[in-house]
This record gives C-alpha cells, structure tokens and sequence, in this order.
C-alpha cells in the first residue's frame, strides 16, 4: 500500500521541487494539486499505520521494560525482561534453530528456485501451465500447507512419504516426531514453499539474459554447466541480491510453517524465535518478557535489513 | 483521484465517519448482565437456552459471548478496566484471574442453595488465602474409552488392571481388529500429547496417579514437588513405555497432533481417555454402540483420574452485584442445572454440582453413573494456586522425554522439579 502510494507521490514532490518534467510527469502532475492533496490522499493509509502499527509498536517497547498485568496495571522493572530474555537457554536454542533453519530455508529456496526457472523458462503454452502448477505453494494459506503436509509426513510406516520410502526398502522415519529429524521436516516444506517464489524472479531476470551471449559461449565451445557458470548465473547477480536479501530478512521471523506443522515441538527441537515470544506471551502470559524478546528480533530484523543494503550497495557502485 | 477537492473532502469526512463508526461499536448495552464462557458452538446453543430461563425467571437480561480464543479476548478486556460481568470457565484458572484481581471474592452462605453443593465443590473454589473466588456449576471425571465392538471381536473382557490394559491396547496395534486386513492402520490409546495449553498434562495426571505417583502433594494453598519421587519415576518408566515400546500403544503422531479426538472418531484407536464432553462427538462417530465407558483400569497406585471442573466467577468491574449474585444462585439450582445438562446442544453441566440431583436419570443415560462412580475416585489439579506455568513446564518436559525416549528419566524429572519448586516457592506456596 505504501509503496504504491509513494510511487505515485514522487512525481508530484519533483514537480514541486520544479525539476524539469518529462512528458509522462507532466499527464500526472495536474495544475490544481496543491501539497496537502498528497497528505490527504495517504492519510487513510497514515492513521490505519498510525492505529495498528505505530502506537502497537511503541507500546510493545514501553510493554518490554515492564511486568505487564492488565488489570492492576503494569509494574516499571527496567533491563530485567531483558536479562531473562538473553539468559534464557531455551532462548539460545531457539535463536540456533532460527538460525539453521533460516540459512537452510534460504540456500535451499534460492537453489530450488534456479533449479525450477532454468526448467520452465521459455514461452510455450505448456511451460506456462507448468510454472504456474509450480507457484501454487507460494498462493496457497500456510495452515493449509501445513495441514497437508502433516499428512504427508504421517509418521507410520503407511503413511504417505514413508509408504514411498518403504518401496525402496527404507525404514520408515518419524518425520515431525523425532527431534533429531523435525526442524530438517519443517525446512523442506519452507523450501518446497519458498522456492517457487524465487523461481519467478529468477524467471524475469533469465528473459533479461542476452541470447546471444549463448550463442557465442555454445561456438567457443563451452559445454553446458560451463554457460550455466559463465553466462546465467553473472547475468542473475542482481536477482540472486534481491531474493537472498528478502530470504535472510523473512527468515528471522518464521512463524505459522512451525507452528502449523509441529507447534515448536517435539522437545523443542523445532523452537524458533517467534514460537518463543508466542508461548511466553500468549501461553505463560508473560507479555513483557515476550515484548523484549519482540524488541530483540526487531533489532536484530533492521541490523540484518541494513547490512543486506550496504552490501547490496557496495555490490552496486562496483 | 478526485478533479474536484471538495470531492477530495467528502471523502476524507467519509473516513472520517468510518473511524467514528468502528469506535462506538465497542460500547453496549449497560443494563444487561454480560457473560463469557470458553465454549464451541454446540456449547455455545445450551448456555443459551440456560440463559434464556434465567431471563425469564428474573427479568435480567443476558448478553452472552461464546469464544474459544477466551484468555486472549479477555486480557484485551482487562486491559480496558471492563471485564464481563460474569465468567464461566475451567476450575484451572481460576488462581491466575484471582491473582491478577480480575475476579471478586465470594461468601458461599450468601448464595440461596448453597447447601446444596458438596463441601468437595466448595472447597474447590477456595483459594489458598481461604478466600472463595468462584461458586462450583460444573463437574466430572475423566473416563476410559473403549472400543467395544473390537474388544469383543479380539475376544478380551473389560480391562481392570493395567496389565490387562497393556494387553488390549498390543492387541488394537497389531490384531486388525477393523477387519480390514491391515495391522498398521489401527493403534492401541488415542494420546492428546499437545503441549498448547499444557494439555498434555492433564491426560498425563491420571495415569501418573494410577501408578503411585504425582506432579505435587499438598493442598490448602501448600505444595511439595514429587514429580521425580521414586515412585513418580517408575511412573513415568511405564507411562513412557506406552510411547517407546514396540509396538508403540499410541497413535503416531501422537506428541504432536493438536488433537487425538480424530484417532478415535475416524476408527484408528480403540482407548481413550478423555472426558464425558466427548459423547456428543463419539456417539456420532464412530458410534454410540461401538464403544463403552468403563471405570480407569487400576494400576499400583489404583483407579484415580483427574477431575474437571468448571466454575463461575464475578468481574472485578461489574457494577451488577446483585445480578452477578442471582445468576449463580440461579444456575446453581435444580433447575438451571437440568437445563445445562439436556438442553440441545452439548451438555455445559457434565454432572451436576447439585447434590439433590442424579445425573444418569436426567440424561437417561447410565453411562453417566459410570462418569458418576468415577468421579468419586478422581483428584483435582492444585487450583488454589496457580498452576498454569508449572502444567506447562511438565507438559514439555514431558513431551521432550518421550520424543527422544530418553534413558535419563530420573535426570528430567529433577530439572523438572526444580522449575516446579521455582514456580511456587515464586507464589510462596511451596511448603
């Protein structure tokens, strides 16, 4: 919504700026427009961010340096949600598996997406079809996604992927049920589900590929993973940059794949950060100590956010 | 966008007048009397038709809120100084409400009909002060269900011991007993294993009970830990040999299924032990004839289960007292009570809390009797003080122990101790 409503307000800003307009700009940019249009029109926008985000947000801040009791109203304790927070082992595990399940979630998406557009990209009317029975994980609801592959995953030996092991002569496997197995379980549904995501920004930036460059690699004789290495993957820098930024951003607060499909469990072996926050606020009532754990993931969210944008920069003025 | 700006401005006065709108949708009626209860839809019609005899015995109208998302919309509720008028919800919560001053305290001999309730009742909405935070509406043990009709196909009688437990259950996992000529799709006890709202912890309880051991003893507000007791242990040894044994006696999945309900509705597992709620779903499916209430299976420790109650508690806020006052006496009496267990829908009083009243007769149904009988041999969870951290604390540890099928029991256990002694010795109830 607000990037939308920023698009369409910098060309009026540059007008008032009175740079020179293009043609284009000059359609939009009507005579009668005056500044407070532009505040008028993203004030709806402004006063629901204003409500549900912004006021939220600064008490969440407020919450995370008190014990919060609703109703006999909450008491000042300083740094203490915090200390509980960073000395909180349950906390450390969880921030691990954030961790493991965040790299391999990305690595595995970015890999599964390449893999998914460099096989359906073209123009034929099959290949479409294709593509989008590919995308349907990335549209379809998550608690449904999880729903179906906790069938799929069922741990007994008739159940769907351990029948499909069992035609192999493999022993069934307890897929969300044993802790040494359930965060790699919940990871390939993320990739299963992420990659398709990837795969179309992958697409667009394969059709920016200069055929010709193909060509010229195919007569010097280069051999297939040769192109592959030498020609798409330099020309897909500036995809690869966008899709692990916001891979390495979503990762942190992974939420509704865990929760829908093991709930944190078994033994906490799938705990990550958000699952933390929501049991500690939501099942303990712990709102403060949920509240800096929140503060926490929101610090380390815009470290992560800043430091993909300098290196995307640095990567830039190069 | 708009050529015109005073179409520019209708539409802000637009929004304008749709903030204003969303706002005054949160202020009601004053005069009636608000209630909440935890309750689904089926629930949801039988509180109704209680409410709806109330108002027409008295005249104080009812506005009545069903949720499931309870805790949450009432915390929000707090928050605003403006709590229902009158709650009805598990016995459990009772101590952490009471803490929070979220819930009045009460003098039992000021309700007409006091009497009529069991010391047992009252004394389970007294708090570890001695104060009375609640007035007792509902009641029942948790039961033992079996599937009969394939009990008596694999030819087994009742099980009254644990031994004879262990036997059914090996049989439902490995002697097809749905006929359909396959072992693998039918398991022996259907296991609420979720850890969300430390569920777990109360199939749990009355197992650890049945062999010996406990969570804590105590009462009157005062705890000792013995979850890692020697007999605690050798509890959990056989609790944890149900999970890890081959063939394993629970349905897969077991730990981590939000629910075992399905298990035993859709034919996959022939025990359960759950609470008489269940009748409504299970007489559907699989069926009112195909499976029986029995009494626990006793082990060492006996026959107890856990008992669950449901009570009614007074908003802090409320400025009804006298309406507060005459609904509880209401559903408290005969009447009321009658009405909650038979109305369409789903029963709200399990078993009456009023003594006068006998509940197989009113439903016409023995298998009351059965939930009856049992509830004379079943123990309440520590409610006098609250036990919310602890149940979930033992609910993963729990979990944990038996995922990894862990040969440290005893190690567990006293880590679990511990954070159990932390928690009360916080509330100054560890004795």
């Amino acid at each position: 919504m607000t990037e939308q409503a920023g698009e369409a307000m910098t060309p009026l800003i540059d007008n008032a700026a009175s740079r020179p307009p293009a043609g284009t700009l000059r359609r939009r940019a009507r005579p009668q427009s005056r500044w407070w249009t532009v505040w008028l029109f993203l004030l709806p926008a402004l006063l629901l961010f204003l409500y549900f985000k912004f006021i939220p947000m600064f008490a969440g801040i407020q919450m995370s340096f008190q014990k919060v009791r609703p109703f006999l109203g909450n008491e000042w304790v300083g740094w203490s949600n915090y200390t509980a927070v960073l000395n909180d082992s349950r906390f450390h595990d969880a921030i691990v598996h954030t961790l493991i399940l965040g790299f391999g979630q990305s690595i595995g998406a970015v890999i599964g997406g390449l893999v998914l557009a460099l096989l359906l990209e073209g123009a034929s009317k099959t290949l479409w079809f294709v593509r989008t029975a590919a995308f349907l994980p990335v549209v379809t609801a998550t608690a449904v996604i999880g729903e179906v592959w906790r069938i799929i995953y069922f741990p007994a030996p008739n159940g769907f992927l351990n029948s499909v092991l069992g035609t192999v002569g493999l022993d069934p496997v307890r897929w969300l049920e044993d802790p040494a197995v359930a965060l790699y379980s919940v990871m390939a549904v993320g990739i299963w589900q992420g990659a398709p995501y990837n795969m179309v920004i992958f697409l667009a930036g394969l059709a920016g590929v200069d055929r010709s460059l193909y060509e010229a690699s195919a007569i010097d004789g280069a051999k297939l993973r040769h192109r592959l290495w030498y020609v798409t993957l330099p020309a897909l820098r500036p995809a690869m940059t966008i899709v692990l930024v916001l891979a390495a951003v979503r990762s942190l607060r992974v939420f509704t794949d865990v929760w829908v499909l093991t709930g944190g469990g078994p033994a906490g072996a799938t705990d990550v950060w958000m699952t933390r926050i929501y049991s500690l606020g939501f099942e303990r009532n712990q709102m403060g100590i949920a509240s800096a754990a929140s503060i926490l993931l929101l610090i380390a969210s815009v470290a992560l956010t800043a430091l993909a944008l300098l290196i995307t920069r640095k990567r830039a003025e190069k | 966008m708009f050529k015109n700006p005073n179409k520019a401005g209708s539409a802000f006065r637009g929004v304008a007048f749709l903030a204003a709108a969303l706002c005054s949708s949160t202020a009601i009626a004053q005069d009636a009397l608000e209630v909440w209860s935890r309750s689904g839809p089926q629930a949801a019609e039988t509180y109704k038709a209680v409410f709806a005899a109330f108002t027409e015995k008295t005249g104080i109208p009812v506005e009545y809120l069903a949720t499931v998302e309870f805790e949450t919309q009432l915390q929000a509720r707090a928050a605003a100084k403006d709590l229902p008028d009158v709650l009805i919800y598990d016995q459990a919560s009772m101590a952490a409400y009471a803490n929070a001053g979220m819930i009045l305290p009460v003098v039992p001999e000021d309700f007409a009909g006091h009497d009529q309730l069991s010391e047992a009742s009252w004394d389970s909405v007294r708090m570890a002060d001695g104060a009375y935070y609640g007035v007792p509406f509902s009641q029942h043990a948790q039961v033992t269900f079996i599937r009969s009709d394939w009990r008596e196909k694999l030819g087994f009688e009742v099980p009254t011991t644990h031994d004879e437990l262990v036997a059914l259950a090996t049989a439902f996992a490995t002697q097809d007993p749905d006929g359909n000529g396959t072992d693998a799709d039918t398991y022996g006890m259907a296991v609420p294993g979720t850890t969300d709202r430390g569920f777990f912890t109360w199939w749990l309880s009355s197992y650890m009970m049945q062999r010996g051991g406990s969570f804590v003893t105590g009462g009157e507000g005062k705890y000792t830990v013995t979850v890692n007791s020697p007999e605690s242990v050798a509890a959990v040894e056989w609790i944890q040999s149900l999970f890890c044994g081959t063939p394993s006696l629970v349905q897969p999945g077991a730990l981590t299924n939000a629910s075992a309900t399905p298990f035993f509705a859709e034919n996959h597992a022939g025990i359960y032990q759950t609470g008489p709620y269940a009748f409504a779903n299970f007489d559907k499916a699989p069926g009112k004839d195909k499976y029986e209430i029995v009494i626990a299976p006793a082990g060492p420790g006996g026959k107890t289960t856990l008992t669950e109650r449901t009570s009614i508690y007074f908003g802090a806020t409320s400025t009804q007292p006298d309406n507060q006052k005459a609904l509880a006496e209401f559903l408290i009496s005969p009447e009321a009570q009658a009405l909650g267990m038979t109305a369409p829908g789903q029963p709200v009083v399990r078993l009456p809390v009023n003594t006068t009243l006998n509940a197989a007769e009113i439903y016409g149904d023995e298998r009351w009797a059965v939930v009856a009988e049992q509830l004379e041999d079943s123990k309440l969870m520590p409610s006098d003080v609250d036990f919310t951290t602890a149940r979930l604390d033992i609910a993963e540890t729990f979990q944990s122990m038996f995922s990894q099928c862990t040969s440290d029991i005893q190690g567990n256990l006293d880590g679990l101790a511990g954070r159990i002694s932390d928690e009360l010795s916080m509330q100054n109830a560890l004795q």
